[in-house]
Parts: structure tokens; C-alpha cells; sequence
């Protein structure tokens, strides 16, 4: 895949709402934000990197890398965690984070491709499934030339092929226009 | 059993092969149903061609990658329905480092099952449509006829995917291959051939066909001698660079003049072949055993002689001279020519359309100039629309194409579209059926 940034950063948009919405309820019955907040420090995290870092180093992008990135953006969030002060221990905020991104890749992986038939194509866009550069259409000639609508009087050749004129010697007993003749075996046979 | 004609359709494909398949299953995943496609074609099965040159050419995996197969969405992808149908998590594996390319019983293994849960034989109707006619009233519209003019059926929009044109040779081997002494040792690559322990055979080019052919020499015990015009082709693992297969690299290619376009596909298809573990293993093994060479050069003359053939080749640094070969393989591939299959040669003369060098300029959406319409649509894919979709040839690009004819025509028709819980369940019962049906497959060795 080679995605853009605002292949990546829609993207990371779409794979995230699952996991916030996950974590905005926890953190509803549990009464602690950092769920929710973590979350959003992810997202801001993704959307740093994506529309500042990884296009800079990453044109074409194989699927290991995937879990490279995965591994890096773990250690900055939990950095982030720690110095934001969060409200999580180390092993919720592990296991959120672990959590969200296996939601998140199952999307990425199952669900976009069938949203959109186009999504890994357009670079990880939300386009419609459509071309790329707007086509010029050409106007078409169907016919040669506009037949004769008008009211007055028929054209030059109509009234030269009319049946009130006498038929010329020279026309009569031409060939037919038909070029298929019969056989010669079924002449024979 | 085929469909009855004539027949109206909302969209019809005139071709039966691989992107006829890749027209239908898309059409159908997004909602239409089989009475509002046609495929006009006389072959039983949809991969029967290309199932023909590859057997022909030995290939026994694809050079494509996982999302190149028959499903109409990129997931599930082929390495994941065939990591379940063997329940081995190799292919996933391979697939994470780009090394997995379907095997090619697999991958018709697939075709032929999704030829039959989407019904493509009760679209088509067995004929090959030889004539097709723009008509504007009562609404834009193509009607079809067959190859003796008679009528087979309406169509609003029309898919052109008839296939390659015929092989190619180059001018001394096709001069050659009119003198009945010599024309059964000068063969194509994608033609059935047979090789011979001891036998000396020389392998024009240096894709992928060709690589296939010095292979399936050595391993019989001849000797192969690879002639190509330049001195090192490109090795990638993919037709185009890999960028090129999205609209990223499209947006880019497609922005470029014709003429840059055309230039730039000379560049990028001028015999690139992958590189492949085993066939190096096996190349550098007749290498070892003085059974395999690559020169550059071109063939001057053929005649008759004590081998078979006697060969005459103007080497480019080396002083090669007249070889005594048993036969020559042509790896040159196919006439790119639109004007080499009489449809569009038929379409192209009466309605003046503008071919450049063999190349039908087509419009931005591969569509026909002046007969393609947005309610209306004429379109082409394959080799023909690669000026458009540089590697409109493969699966992918073949997939690429028929994506967006498909949607522009569920577009255009406000088709009411299968809502996703369905296009879920379809795509799991296809993943399903296909896993199944490949339990029954001999696993293909990868080569990468």
C-alpha cells in the first residue's frame, strides 16, 4: 500500500472510532477519563506522525511495517501517558492501547476494504470509487450530417430518386448490391 | 445453462475471461443480478485462455500478490483464505513480507468457485459479439450483433474485455516461421512446446515468460542460450512499479500527455522479470553446468541446418555469428495492437477513432472517445486501456478497472446497493466456499 497523508490520517480517523467509543463508556462506569483520554492521545499521536513524519520515510508501506509502527507509537503513547498523568495504571494503559489496536487492524484489515471497494487503491482515502482525472468526453457523430427537418422542400436527391419521374434506360437490370452468391457445391450437391 | 438471446441488458461485457469474471462478481457484490448482466463469449470458463498459457509456459504461481484474485473487495485476501483453508499461518507470513504469490491451481481453484455461486454462466450468452452499434434514442444505449450480424442484444453500458491480440514475433522469426522447414522449431513462449534432454535452444527476451522458459529447458536436461536486446533487464517483483497499482501512482501516470504515457510504459514493462529464489537456483545451476548463457543481441538470419536451425545473431559487444540451435523460443509476449482484434479494429475504422501506434487513445476512465457516455458507458480493459491503467493486464489492474466501471454504472442506474451486513455475509460464505474447494488443492511450492 502506498498511502497518503490524508489517506493515513483518514484512516486513522476511521480505525479509532470503535476503540473511543469502547473507552468513552469504560470511562463512564468507571468515572475516569484517562480511558477516553488515552485514546485521544493516541489519535493526536497518529495524526502527528502521519501527516508529519511517516510520508517523509515511508512511500510504499509492506504489511510488516505495520507492526513495526504499531510497536513504535506504543512507546511514545506510553511516554505521553506517564508525563500527561493520565489516571491509568501500567497495565491498563498497556492493555487498552494492545486492545485498541487489534480493533483497530481488524477494521483496517475486514471492515474498510468491504466499506469501500476502492480503499486500499485510493491510498487509504475515503474516495468515491472513481477515476482518478476526470475524463473529457468527446461529443459523438453518431450521424454524418442532420437530416432534412425543415417544412419546405425535399432535397435535391429525394425528388431525383422519385417514382413520378420516368426511370431512366441506364438503371434498369442493374446487379443487385448483394455480393453473396450461391455456393458452387450446393449447385452440385 | 446460458442465457437465452437476444437479450437486454444494463451491462454487458463483451469477452469471457478473466476481467468478465472480475466485471460479474463485482456487479454482483454491489447489487445488481445476473438478469441485468451479459457476457458475451463462447468459452464454457472464464480462465480457460489464460489457464491455456499457463500450462503452456510452466508458470506454476502468479506473479501477483495476495489482493490479485476473484473476490470482488481486497478482503478476505488470498493469503488469509488459503492460511485458513490449510490452517497453516505460512501464507499470512509470506504475505507480511510481500514473498506469497497465489499458486496458479489455487487461484482457479477460486475462479471456478466464484464463477458458480455468482452465476457468471446463466449471464453469458454464447456467442462472440462482432459488431456494436451507438444508438442515442430512446435513451444512449449499444446494440449488439454477432459475428453474423445477427442481433444478440441491447446493452446501456458495454465493458470491452476482449483479451490480448495475437502472439508476437519479431520480423526475422515471423518471416522464418512462413517456410514450413523451419516453422515448428521456432516457437512462442505461450504456445505448447516440448523440450528435449541435449536439445539447444535459443530464448528470446528477458521477462517473465522467458525466465519461465530457461527454467523449464534446464530442468529437462537441455541447454538454453538467453538472447536479449539490452544488456540487464530490471528485477521487480511486479509488472509496474508497485506504487503504480494505486491511484497515487495513477493520478500521476494518467496526468502525463499520451505520447509521455506510452514512453514511460516502454521504460517500466521493457522486460522486467521477479526474482525468484528457485528459478535463480536452478539458472545458476545451468550456469555451473555449461547449459546456460545470456547474450545481447538480435537474430539476422535463420536457415535450415543440421540441428535444426541455422542461425545467424548480430551480438551487440560479442562477435556471436551462426549458431546450430534446435529450436528458438520467442518470450515477446503478445501484439499490443488494438487494431489486431477485428471488433475494435471494426469499431475503431468506422468510427474514427483515434489510435496512436497501435494504441487506442482512450479517455482518463478508459472509456471510448466519442461513444463513451456517463449514462452511457463504453469501456475497456486489459492490455488495451494499460495507456490509462498501466498495468491494466494483471488481475489487480483488471480489477482496478471493473471496480469503477461497475460503480460508475451503479452510478448512472441509482442501483439500490446490497447493504453491508449482506456484502459480510457474502464475503464470508465466499471466503468459506473458496477455502473449502482449496482443501482439495496440492499446496504449490512459492518460488520467492
Amino acid at each position: 500500500m502506498c498511502p497518503t497523508s490524508l489517506g493515513r490520517v483518514q484512516t486513522r480517523w476511521a480505525i479509532l472510532i470503535a476503540p473511543a467509543v469502547i473507552a468513552a463508556i469504560v470511562s463512564a462506569i468507571t468515572g475516569n477519563a484517562g480511558w477516553i483520554v488515552l485514546i485521544g492521545v493516541y489519535f493526536v499521536l497518529g495524526v502527528a506522525l502521519d501527516s508529519g513524519f511517516y510520508p517523509l520515510v515511508i512511500r510504499w508501506q509492506p504489511p510488516w511495517l505495520t507492526f513495526v509502527l504499531a510497536g513504535g507509537e506504543f512507546v511514545l503513547v506510553f511516554i505521553l501517558a506517564h508525563v500527561l498523568k493520565l489516571g491509568l495504571t501500567n497495565l491498563e494503559a498497556i492493555a487498552l492501547y494492545w486492545g485498541a489496536w487489534v480493533m483497530a487492524i481488524w477494521t483496517k484489515v475486514a471492515l474498510l476494504p468491504l466499506l469501500s471497494l476502492g480503499w486500499i487503491e485510493n491510498a487509504g482515502e475515503f474516495r468515491q470509487t472513481g477515476w482518478s482525472v476526470a475524463p473529457e468526453y468527446m461529443p459523438l457523430a453518431v450521424t454524418v450530417f442532420e437530416p432534412h427537418m425543415g417544412a419546405g422542400e425535399a432535397p435535391a436527391l429525394v425528388r431525383q430518386f422519385s417514382s413520378v419521374h420516368a426511370l431512366p434506360d441506364e438503371l434498369r437490370n442493374l446487379p443487385s448490391p448483394s455480393a453473396i452468391r450461391p455456393s458452387p457445391l450446393s449447385r452440385t450437391g | 445453462m446460458t442465457a437465452a438471446y437476444p437479450r437486454d441488458s444494463v451491462l454487458a461485457v463483451i469477452g469471457d475471461g478473466l476481467g468478465s469474471l472480475l466485471v460479474h462478481a463485482t456487479a454482483r457484490y454491489l447489487g445488481f443480478d445476473n438478469r441485468q448482466i451479459t457476457v458475451f463469449g463462447p468459452s464454457v470458463n472464464p480462465v480457460g485462455t489464460y489457464q491455456q498459457f499457463a500450462h503452456n509456459l510452466g508458470q506454476t504461481v502468479l506473479r501477483s500478490e495476495s489482493e490479485s484474485h476473484f473476490l470482488a473487495p481486497d478482503w478476505p485476501t488470498f493469503a488469509q483464505i488459503d492460511a485458513w483453508s490449510r490452517r497453516s499461518p505460512a501464507p499470512l507470513w509470506r504475505s507480511t513480507r510481500r514473498k506469497y504469490n497465489p499458486g496458479v491451481p489455487e487461484i482457479l481453484t477460486e475462479a471456478t468457485v466464484v464463477q458458480k455461486r455468482m452465476g457468471w454462466e446463466e449471464s453469458r450468452v454464447p456467442l462472440r459479439v462482432g459488431w456494436l452499434q451507438r444508438e442515442m434514442e430512446p435513451m444512449p444505449h449499444f446494440v449488439l450483433y454477432d459475428e453474423d450480424a445477427n442481433f444478440v442484444g441491447r446493452s446501456k453500458h458495454v465493458m470491452l474485455a476482449p483479451g490480448h491480440g495475437p502472439l508476437s514475433f519479431p520480423p526475422v522469426l515471423a518471416k522464418a516461421r512462413t517456410d514450413p522447414s523451419l516453422a515448428e522449431r521456432i516457437v512462442q513462449a505461450y504456445e505448447p512446446k516440448r523440450y528435449v534432454p541435449g536439445g539447444r535452444y535459443i530464448v528470446l527476451g528477458a521477462g517473465i515468460a522467458s525466465v519461465n522458459e530457461w527454467a523449464n529447458i534446464l530442468d529437462v536436461g537441455g541447454s538454453a542460450l538467453a538472447l536479449t536486446r539490452n544488456p540487464q533487464p530490471e528485477t521487480q517483483d511486479l509488472n509496474v512499479p508497485r506504487c503504480l497499482f494505486e491511484s497515487l501512482g495513477i493520478d500521476a501516470y494518467v496526468a502525463l500527455p499520451f505520447e509521455q504515457r506510452v514512453r514511460f510504459l516502454g521504460e517500466v514493462l521493457k522486460g522486467t522479470r521477479p526474482d525468484r529464489r528457485q528459478w535463480l537456483e536452478r539458472i545458476e545451476r545451468g550456469q555451473r553446468e555449461g547449459r546456460f548463457a545470456a547474450a545481447v543481441g538480435d537474430i539476422a538470419e535463420i536457415e535450415a541446418g543440421a540441428a535444426g536451425l541455422h542461425v545467424r545473431i548480430d551480438g551487440k559487444s560479442t562477435d556471436i555469428g551462426w549458431l546450430d540451435v534446435t529450436g528458438i523460443v520467442a518470450g515477446t509476449g503478445f501484439n499490443k495492437s488494438v487494431l489486431t482484434i477485428p471488433l475494435l479494429r471494426r469499431i475503431v475504422e468506422f468510427y474514427d477513432l483515434p489510435v496512436d501506434n497501435g494504441r487506442l487513445k482512450l479517455q482518463t476512465n478508459c472509456g471510448v472517445p466519442g461513444l463513451d457516455r456517463p449514462e452511457s458507458r463504453l469501456c475497456c480493459m486489459g492490455l488495451i486501456a494499460n495507456n490509462v491503467i498501466p498495468h491494466g493486464d494483471t488481475i489487480a489492474g483488471l480489477k482496478f478497472i471493473a471496480r469503477r466501471f461497475v460503480s460508475d454504472v451503479a452510478r448512472a442506474e441509482r442501483l439500490r446497493r446490497r447493504s453491508f451486513p449482506r456484502r459480510l455475509s457474502l464475503q464470508l460464505s465466499m471466503g468459506r466456499d473458496v477455502a473449502r474447494a482449496l482443501r482439495s488443492v496440492p499446496t504449490t511450492e512459492q518460488l520467492a
